[in-house]
């Protein structure tokens, strides 16, 4: 069992989110930045959509009562069991009666904790994640607080014979994108500022989307768009002008203009990325989204090779 | 007369199938492409596929799905002549004005009508659900009376009950869950339209004819 001793971010259990559900008006929900999630599960040698721990900037203290590990992702955030200290990319060894202390992030906001057997927690409409908007899902439906305690969903497990860490990613705040349906229906010079201007990430963001402050855009007439389906990536147009890059937690349907869709591969960028930070867009075809994803696998497959008998 | 079919891809993963816009909303289109996304929705390697207004997008596992899957979507639009989704009628039981319906002399003085002949003529119409979106469980409505078609509150309020009955425009709804908004409030349902904890968490469905019952109390 894990005891949540202290609270002072916000956390929320999360998976890979629910597939399937969206034409209910579900959103897919889960990690919002899904690659550091499945990474810190790789670490741990569990399946890739068991459930972990997210968290926002602050910090928490948690109380193991067992002999576990656990692995540290996302952004960088501080930890330390007892007074060892457990790098960020790496995992850990924690003993019982030990105690986890996480505080940051020095950079990018999001960190993620996976414990080795995955948290156990009640899969709810395809997925284990919190719906905060919603109020299902994870816990309760809300933010973990103090006195909460969290069981461990698969106890016998192998024992690692040591850390280990993953090569870190580098967040250059470059966001390949693939041309949206509206895209030609913008002005030129909305086009260009689109592609070739940076964009602030503002402070009005959140798990349902990233709103960025930049060069207003327009369409070159008045459009009146019927509400179609729309996901994480896609890159909405509302009548103030300021794209909004739609996240984890996004409604299903939307009735502005999609100028484009972030890849998949890069969408962790967006969710790692400050306000007041800049990230630009670039345009990309969609074999080379595929070679991305390549790049990833590629980033996987030289984590287990390097994970091994280890 | 059958509209000519667009399919034009969205993002890495998505299709999405938009026949060319009609000049008006329509139900029996609406209809077409509720039951292709049924069909298409057990097909492997698809992951979901959502209707909106007039339009579906589908989400496949894969990229390189897509080129086979604009064939299938192509094939089943043929196939959809021939076929109509099962239509279920729900009622919703509603308790009209009052503390459940804090905006419904609004209404009423907005059209010169009294309380009952809104109460009469939003109960009399027949809905029909196009799509489900903006939260979970909430129907995009068809067929509100054009006598009560209201603009939406100044101010939105920041918390609307679950259950609350509105009229937002030219379109009326349930509010599945407590969440802000901005619609003129007529009346409340006891129904849940969203149970996360059901098999089939969201009560009303695409292509569902919807009516609403006026009732006096939740516990009759």
């Amino acid at each position: 069992m894990i005891h949540i001793e202290q609270v002072n971010s916000h956390i929320t259990i999360q998976d890979l989110g629910r597939a399937g559900v969206a034409h209910l008006g579900i959103p897919i929900g889960g990690a919002i930045d899904k690659q550091a999630l499945l990474l810190a599960n790789r670490l741990m040698a569990n399946p890739d959509n068991s459930a972990a721990l997210e968290f926002s900037a602050g910090e928490f203290s948690l109380r193991f009562e067992t002999n576990t590990w656990v692995a540290l992702c996302g952004g960088h955030f501080d930890a330390s069991i007892n007074n060892r200290p457990l790098w960020n990319g790496w995992r850990g060894k924690v003993n019982k009666g030990e105690t986890l202390h996480v505080r940051g992030p020095k950079k990018g906001m999001y960190g993620y904790l996976a414990i080795m057997g995955g948290i156990a927690c009640e899969t709810l409409l395809k997925g284990k994640g919190t719906d905060i908007t919603n109020q299902f899902g994870g816990h309760h439906g809300r933010y973990l607080r103090a006195g909460d305690n969290l069981n461990i969903e698969k106890i016998e497990c192998n024992n690692f014979s040591r850390p280990i860490g993953a090569v870190q990613r580098v967040n250059d705040g470059i966001l390949r994108a693939l041309p949206g349906p509206e895209l030609p229906l913008f002005s030129p010079s909305s086009k260009k500022a689109f592609w070739h201007t940076s964009w602030k990430v503002s402070n009005q963001s959140n798990r349902m989307g990233t709103r960025l402050d930049g060069h207003p855009l327009a369409t070159e007439t008045d459009i009146n768009l019927r509400s179609h389906g729309v996901m994480p990536g896609v890159v909405q147009v509302p009548p103030n002008g300021q794209p909004i890059v739609l996240m984890a937690d996004a409604q299903t349907t939307g009735g502005y203009p999609r100028i484009a869709c972030v890849i998949a591969a890069d969408l962790w960028k967006v969710a790692q990325t400050r306000p007041g930070q800049a990230l630009i867009f670039q345009h990309i075809t969609p074999s080379q989204a595929q070679s991305a994803n390549y790049e990833w696998q590629q980033y996987h497959y030289r984590l287990a090779r390097a994970m091994d008998g280890s | 007369m059958v509209p000519e079919t667009i399919i034009y891809p969205l993002g890495e993963n998505a299709l999405v199938l938009d026949p060319a816009p009609l000049a008006t909303i329509n139900f029996a289109l609406q209809n077409k492409l509720c039951w292709i996304a049924d069909k298409s929705r057990n097909l492997t390697g698809v992951r979901d596929a959502v209707p909106g207004m007039n339009n579906l997008t589908v989400y496949f596992d894969n990229a390189e799905q897509l080129k086979s899957g604009e064939a299938i979507l192509r094939q089943l639009w043929d196939e959809a002549a021939q076929h109509s989704l099962p239509q279920r009628n729900i009622e919703i039981p509603v308790v009209y004005g009052g503390e459940y319906g804090p905006d419904i002399n609004n209404v009423a003085s907005a059209h010169q009508l009294s309380v009952n002949e809104v109460i009469s003529q939003h109960s009399s119409a027949k809905y029909q659900v196009f799509f489900i979106g903006f939260q979970p469980g909430f129907a995009y409505l068809d067929g509100l009376p054009a006598s009560l078609h209201t603009p939406r509150l100044a101010t939105p309020r920041l918390q609307v009950p679950a259950g609350s009955v509105g009229i937002g425009g030219q379109q009326t709804g349930i509010y599945p869950s407590q969440s802000p908004g901005g619609w003129q409030l007529i009346g409340q349902t006891h129904l849940k339209l969203f149970n996360p904890h059901q098999p089939s968490p969201s009560l009303l469905q695409p292509g569902d004819i919807v009516t609403f019952v006026p009732t006096r109390s939740f516990t009759s």
